[in-house]
């Protein structure tokens, strides 16, 4: 048995669809139900649905041989997994945002940041030599430039508009963030045969088609 | 920072030395290394990276010291000096703790881990690894993992004759080595679309191969450096007499195993078994690591974490898997 750790909320639709498309299909009654650990219709697979940031945590241990989550949360997490697709799904951008747009090129002696990324965060600006104090929030991140607790943001953003409705603009893009599927290194040796079938019919899901 | 107690001191040490009666009876000699050394010493012996993670303090007169962050340079250093007139071959074999501050990852992150390890030194050629790669099997065997273990081997002079031939400078030679690391099959294409040629686009299929002699067979078909060739080759001869032990079953040739390549000069091998989540065990060849220490000659071992064994098998025992 395979089992699968999907990040729930933005993702949990789109990975679920694909993974239909890719023949693992879950049942409407359990796609409904509120139990968080469930078995697709064939019985391979388990699914278990986490809070983003756990997927990686639960695939390095090989709790789950594989799961789906965002890019912006590997990044984040810097877990030892290998990453043999992007399944394109739940696009996104993580930005760097300000309310002035000109900020970066003022002579400030040093920038302050909010944000819930502040591996991704520090690395961004600490690459390039600019100096910040990282503000680490758990949410909301649009209010603290407006409220004065930092200079800029760095934050995920699909559609930009709370960005605007808080006043503030993207200043620079670090990197796109899309649905990944991640796999636990043992796993993909011991389990080899299931998971390059697993890879292989998502694959082809990706592009379009349908799995057989 | 981890006890143990009772019934499970007595498992890890039963594992302790089933391992080093194997080791034993192929005549491989325990050797008991300092657990504090010089600095330097892991520097030269594992490269600045890997030294790094040590836990470092410093004497009295100010010189540089650190807990041992592995064994093997200690026992390559004292094969170069020591035993610099003990006629070769040398096998010496160890059960020693090594201490190693962690990346902030989630699944590896003991500071102190006990390696059953080997060292075979003075003797190069496919006979040696696959002295070290039966070793390997014959403990896993014994420790009744028979149908539950896998050892995955490559040779890094594949992975090298590529890079070579496209003549990468160190940061893109990196990157390349990260992307196929993690298997980022998208990534690796993007980046193999600059350095167009028809063996980079080959490589890129050939790294995503996990499997039995197929491998080789389609890697041969995709790969014409000499260098790279040459490594093919030796893998294949290596293969072949794994076959002929009956061991094909637990072997797997895994060209995407490039995460140490600038320790290892040949065979690169890890171990994995059902019930851990990262591997338990790795190895391989090292030729150019005694040299380091003043005197040149080919090495080869591996090394086995007792504490994961443990867990694992303690796991199996409590009837959970």
């Amino acid at each position: 048995m395979i089992t699968i750790a999907i990040a729930k909320g933005r993702m949990q639709d789109d990975a679920l669809t694909l993974l239909a498309r890719a023949g693992v299909r879950l049942d409407d009654d359990a796609r409904n139900s509120r139990r968080l650990a469930l078995t697709d219709e064939s019985g391979e697979y388990r699914f278990i649905f986490v809070k983003p940031a756990d997927v990686p945590v639960y695939v390095e241990h090989g709790i789950a041989d594989c799961g789906v989550v965002g890019r912006d949360v590997l990044l984040e997490s810097q877990a030892d997994l290998l990453l043999p697709l992007d399944l394109g799904i739940a696009r996104c951008r993580m930005v760097v945002a300000a309310a002035d747009a000109e900020i970066m090129t003022r002579s400030l002696g040093m920038l302050r940041v909010a944000t819930k990324y502040s591996q991704i965060a520090g690395a961004h600006f600490g690459a390039r030599g600019i100096p910040v104090e990282i503000i680490q929030l758990s949410g909301s991140v649009e209010l603290a430039p407006a409220l004065g607790l930092a200079d800029l943001i760095v934050d995920l953003v699909e559609t930009g508009r709370t960005l605007r409705e808080n006043g503030l603009t993207v200043v620079e893009e670090i990197a796109e963030s899309t649905g990944r599927l991640v796999v636990n290194r043992a796993s993909y040796q011991l389990k080899s045969e299931s998971i390059t079938r697993l890879v292989k019919a998502l694959e082809t899901a990706v592009n379009g088609g349908h799995a057989a | 920072m981890r006890y143990y107690i009772g019934a499970e001191a007595r498992l890890r040490r039963t594992i302790e030395d089933t391992a080093m009666s194997v080791f034993a009876a192929w005549s491989y000699e325990e050797v008991i290394t300092p657990s504090v050394d010089y600095y330097d010493l892991f520097e030269q012996g594992m490269g600045q990276a890997e030294a790094q993670r040590g836990f470092r303090f410093t004497d009295n007169d100010g010189r540089l010291l650190a807990l041992r962050p592995d064994v093997t340079s200690s026992v390559a250093r004292m094969a170069a000096t020591l035993l610099a007139e003990r006629p070769r071959p040398l096998r010496f074999c160890y059960a020693a703790p090594v201490f190693r501050q962690q990346p902030q990852s989630h699944a590896e992150w003991r500071r102190e881990n006990t390696q059953l390890g080997c060292e075979l030194i003075g003797v190069g050629g496919h006979a040696a690894d696959l002295e070290v790669l039966r070793l390997a099997a014959e403990i896993l065997a014994r420790l009744d993992l028979q149908s539950s273990y896998c050892i995955t081997i490559n040779n890094v002079e594949i992975f090298n004759g590529v890079a070579a031939h496209l003549n990468l400078p160190a940061a893109a030679r990196e990157q390349l080595r990260r992307l196929i690391d993690t298997r980022e099959t998208a990534e690796l294409r993007h980046f193999l679309e600059t350095y167009a040629n028809g063996e980079s686009k080959a490589f890129l299929k050939a790294t995503q191969l996990t499997g039995k002699r197929e491998v080789i067979q389609t890697a041969r078909s995709v790969i014409a450096n000499s260098r790279s060739v040459a490594a093919l080759d030796a893998l294949e001869e290596l293969w072949t007499e794994i076959e002929s032990l009956g061991l094909a079953d637990q072997f797997e040739i895994d060209l995407s195993d490039v995460s140490s390549l600038d320790y290892y000069t040949g065979l690169s091998l890890k171990v994995f078994v059902h019930g851990a989540g990262t591997s338990v065990g790795r190895g391989g060849r090292y030729d150019g690591l005694t040299g380091n220490f003043g005197r040149a000659e080919p090495a080869v071992g591996f090394v086995l974490n007792l504490d994961a064994l443990t867990e694992v098998l303690a796991r199996r025992m409590a009837g959970v898997s």
